[in-house]
């Protein structure tokens, strides 16, 4: 049950990639939320289609991440953008509940069509190069991939504080949010706004898409495996609070890493065990503002 | 007065033709009836979350699942044990999960809510697929239905006519027991609730544990429904516990329309025959799951209730000037 001492560090650093990950994820679904008050089940969905467009760019270009890096979150932004032109910008005026059905028919429509596409069944990504080999860090022996998905992470999670509190952009976002008529009055077009950031949220669930391939392998069922997760980063780290997401993809990226590694039986019940903990002592998350 | 005297009518109408569908219909036909009755339970108690007191929950199936889970458990682990036992543990069982879940995430509203339940409907999926030794995880349970015990004769419940009239006479009366619900104070209550809460609160009404209350009825009244779904199938997987079965009755409830009480039960028609057909001609019936989502939300709000009582409203104005209260009368409105 108990593992030895020099395995720690080892699980430290796979927790602090996962929790990489589950911030990439988590940030673009609490942006979203945060701003346009949608709970996008559908963003599950786009970042696994990110992993398969990104499977198929480095299929013919073996190695060459980057370029899916690039062109992922693009396409991601254009297909984001039009969802909500076309779709939930029709249904809005109906409404939470209708604007839930609608990314929540969207998940399953893109995952019966990444089937339909490429198969149901799990797909290896070989990154190869650099990134794909290992390093000697504390003395241990440590894969690269995971330590880039960290950095990642990091300079996700600083441009979108520059972008949100240092620069003109983020005025106009925060203040759309705030009060939108006003903003609307002000000469800002909110509608604009909201489809920005509808499709930069779509387009970062691309980005961890595309970073999660080779480490989770990309298989059908990667769009759920991680929406529950993500969904309960936001729960913890309260709604729409960026420096909350960050503090809880961290606690929960620990926690799965060490529970697989102490309670091998029990990982998956700490996560809720953590949720429910939270709820009870601090019902809007830990950076939630209080409703 | 005089709607309610109606609606009797049409429920003792459709009691009486459910009793000769088994001279009518062929075994596989009675099949999906059974199971038809045993979904509209459940629709019917999600309708009472999301179009009476118009909490959208992500988790119903989790009382679902756990219902049908109790029932298995239970009819495996304790020799002997009466229909009337199972039935009665599993509805108890799922009244404690309902009080107890419900005191956690009721705090919250909207999309919160909504996510909240769905978290915990993956906990009880994650707990089934794990806990082997008592679920079966990805295998399942397999049961044999156990006769029932009247008191003074024993009747064997092994053919499906025989279940079939239990089904019809038991959930039959659990749907028109959640329709006197509606028309009770509690029932009224809680409508009024969602239309204002602030209100009701000013007027003295505890708002909060009349939420609590509802959530465990209709937590209760799906674990009857999930009990049945196990005793009819003789099996239960964890596929009752899982979100697919949350989504599933969110699109019965939806297609049905959320704005009448006997919308969800045509829902339950139509997406059961849906379902059958469907995946006979097709393995991509997740994609038509999710088209119908999109095309109703977009063009069908309001559902197929929602589109016949249009229909009908409009054909009462071309009759009587008072046609247009009548047909209103039958909506979820206080």
């Amino acid at each position: 049950m108990c593992g030895s001492m020099n395995e720690i560090p080892v699980f430290f650093l796979h927790g602090l990639a996962y929790a990489g990950l589950l911030f990439l994820v988590s940030a673009g679904l609490t942006l979203v939320f945060g701003m346009m008050n949608v709970l996008n089940f559908a963003h599950a969905a786009m970042y696994m289609l990110g992993a398969y467009f990104s499977y198929s760019i480095l299929l013919r270009f073996t190695g060459q991440i980057w370029l899916s890096l690039l062109v992922c979150p693009v396409i991601l932004f254009v297909i984001g953008a039009l969802i909500e032109r076309f779709l939930l910008r029709r249904v809005h005026k109906f409404g939470h509940v209708q604007e839930l059905l609608l990314t929540f028919g969207l998940a399953y429509v893109i995952t019966e069509l990444v089937k339909w596409s490429w198969g149901n069944y799990p797909l290896a990504v070989n990154i190869g190069g650099f990134l794909g080999s290992t390093v000697q860090i504390i003395g241990i022996t440590y894969p690269v991939y995971r330590i880039f998905i960290f950095a990642c992470a990091i300079f996700v999670g600083v441009v979108m504080a520059l972008i949100l509190y240092k620069t003109r952009l983020g005025i106009i976002l925060r203040a759309s949010v705030n009060d939108n008529e006003m903003a609307n009055a002000l000469g800002v077009n909110v509608p604009l706004v909201f489809m920005g950031v509808f499709a930069f949220g779509a387009a970062l669930s691309g980005f961890a898409g595309v970073i999660a391939g080779p480490l989770l392998s990309t298989f059908p069922g990667m769009a759920q495996e991680i929406l529950i997760d993500a969904f309960v980063v936001i729960v913890v780290g309260g709604f729409g609070s960026l420096g909350g997401a960050i503090i809880a993809s961290f606690l929960i990226g620990e926690l799965q890493s060490f529970g697989v590694l102490f309670f091998p039986k029990l990982s998956i019940a700490l996560v809720y065990l953590l949720m429910a903990v939270v709820l009870i002592i601090k019902p809007s998350g830990l950076f939630g503002e209080e409703s | 007065m005089k709607q309610k005297n109606i609606s009797i009518i049409v429920i003792i109408g459709l009691f009486v033709v459910g009793f000769i569908m088994p001279a009518v219909l062929k075994q596989y036909y009675l099949n999906m009836l059974t199971e038809i009755i045993i979904i509209a339970l459940f629709a019917v108690s999600y309708n009472l979350l999301l179009g009476y007191a118009g909490l959208l929950s992500f988790g119903h199936a989790a009382f679902f699942g756990l219902g049908a889970f109790t029932t298995a458990v239970s009819i495996i682990h304790i020799p002997g044990l009466s229909l009337w036992s199972a039935v009665l543990i599993s509805v108890l069982m799922t009244v404690v999960a309902g009080f107890v879940l419900g005191s956690l995430l009721l705090r919250h509203k909207g999309s919160y809510f909504a996510l909240l339940t769905l978290a915990f409907n993956a906990l009880f999926y994650a707990v089934a697929t794990k806990w082997h030794s008592v679920t079966g995880g990805d295998d399942g349970l397999s049961i044999t239905r156990p006769n029932m015990d009247l008191g003074f004769t024993t009747l064997s419940l092994s053919s499906l006519t025989s279940f079939y009239y239990l089904t019809l006479v038991i959930v039959g009366l659990a749907i028109v027991f959640c329709w006197y619900f509606t028309h009770t104070a509690m029932g009224r209550t809680v409508l009024l609730m969602r239309e204002n809460e602030e209100r009701m609160k000013f007027l003295g009404y505890n708002t909060n544990i009349s939420r609590l209350i509802l959530f465990t009825f209709t937590g209760a009244i799906a674990g009857l429904a999930g009990s049945f779904y196990t005793l009819h199938f003789q099996f239960v997987s964890i596929a009752a516990i899982s979100v697919d079965m949350t989504t599933a009755i969110v699109l019965v409830v939806f297609v049905g329309g959320t704005k009448t009480f006997w919308g969800p039960i045509l829902g339950a028609f139509v997406y059961t025959i849906l379902q059958n057909y469907l995946s006979n001609i097709t393995d991509r019936w997740p994609l038509f799951i999710g088209l119908i989502f999109i095309l109703m939300v977009l063009f069908i709000p309001t559902g197929l209730s929602g589109v016949i009582m249009n229909i009908k409203q409009r054909f009462w104005r071309g009759k009587e000037n008072g046609g247009n209260n009548k047909a209103a009368a039958e909506e979820v409105t206080p």
